[in-house]
């Protein structure tokens, strides 16, 4: 039997907020480990929608926003986000650079942060990634993260895209981390969208398919 | 009054002058205006993907050919004549670029764009100006009062096309 991913039931989506679950949660702790604070996890989303209304779906499209992404290809194969407003993306380098970059040219502090914010969703995919390695037990060899710093609805292209080849539903799955600091926290959003001929290898490894 | 109308993705929407035709956060998407100056009709169609590859959809401004067929056809119901129609399009752009096998999958963008143009010009409407591809997503907003198309992209001054 084949699987019409379109067709999930609320068990295997269940299952698929599992998978979130456990990988956000490697990455949570990867992220307070690096910064030293505590991470907390809110809880998990899986679910269908309309491949149209992806680009709206986690705000007004043109938010400007800080993505990094992240592809693998293994057993399981598809493409993880890390998604941050671009203030947040900004306070959460700020977080990690404890220089003080005052004296330095504005081009040159972007370029700081943006290879801190690549590294913040290198090591935050990376753990989120060997988690659903080890549940499918097999290794996920994965890409360089590439960055980009554009309009919400435009990322989301990405996903809307990759969806939108084999049907009319897309599935969004994701869940967001809050970096707890004195004064004030830092949120980013981690989404994983499995490729959809590559649905059916984790839901049988989590035993609902 | 000018209406203003938004164009979501896979949509397409025709409008009589005066009106402004909104899609807001393209990526590889291609937001594409064909109007006819002297009828005063324009469309614009928000494009995802290349080739409906004769799949029946329920959108047809989901495909780059079905869009532009169904968009012209209803300019034409409108009173536009088909020598008179031009075009303006943007987007297609690639969010983010990865090496080896993921960039293919990720490169929807260029494809979008050859697919419009081969369906633009199996119709013979000229395209008249155009501003696609690179890393940057756009929002953009075709104007009747001028047949302009106006292209914005965070961090980079605003385009008339």
């Amino acid at each position: 039997m084949k699987l019409e991913w379109e067709h999930l039931n609320s068990l295997q989506l269940d299952a698929l907020k599992e998978v979130v679950n456990i990988g956000a949660g490697n990455a949570a702790t990867a992220l307070s480990k690096l910064l030293r604070r505590s991470v907390s996890m809110e809880v998990p989303e899986a679910e269908l929608i309309p491949v149209y209304e992806v680009a709206e779906r986690y705000g007004a499209p043109e938010t400007p926003v800080c993505a990094v992404l992240i592809r693998c290809e293994g057993e399981f194969s598809g493409n993880v986000i890390f998604l941050m407003e671009e203030g947040e993306a900004f306070r959460l380098s700020e977080i990690l650079i404890s220089q003080d970059l005052g004296s330095l040219d504005e081009a040159t502090k972007e370029d700081i942060r943006d290879s801190v914010n690549a590294e913040v969703g290198n090591i935050i995919i990376g753990a989120f990634l060997s988690a659903i390695s080890l549940l499918v037990g097999s290794p996920l060899p994965a890409t360089v993260p590439a960055v980009a710093h554009d309009m919400l609805g435009s990322i989301m292209d990405v996903v809307a895209a990759l969806y939108g080849m084999s049907g009319d539903v897309a599935l969004m799955s994701k869940t967001t981390l809050n970096v707890i600091g004195e004064d004030s926290e830092v949120k980013g959003t981690v989404v994983l969208v499995p490729d959809p001929d590559s649905l059916e290898t984790l839901l049988k490894k989590l035993g609902v398919f | 009054m000018s209406t203003v109308l938004h164009v979501g993705m896979a949509d397409l929407v025709a409008a009589r002058h005066p009106a402004t035709l909104i899609s807001l956060g393209l990526g590889s998407c291609i937001g594409i205006a064909i109007y006819d100056e002297v009828a005063k009709v324009a469309g614009m169609a928000h494009i995802m993907l290349p080739e409906s590859r004769g799949e029946n959809t329920p959108k047809p401004g989901k495909f780059a050919d079905t869009a532009v067929c169904a968009l012209v056809n209803e300019l034409l119901q409108m009173g536009a004549s088909k020598g008179r129609l031009k075009a303006k399009m943007a987007g297609g752009a690639q969010m983010f670029a990865l090496g080896g096998k993921g960039s293919s999958i990720l490169s929807v963008g260029d494809r979008n764009v050859e697919a419009t143009k081969r369906a633009l010009s199996s119709l013979d409407i000229p395209l008249v100006a155009f501003d696609v591809g690179g890393n940057k997503g756009r929002s953009v907003e075709f104007r009747t009062d001028r047949w302009v198309l106006v292209v914005r992209v965070i961090g980079s001054t605003v385009k008339e096309l």
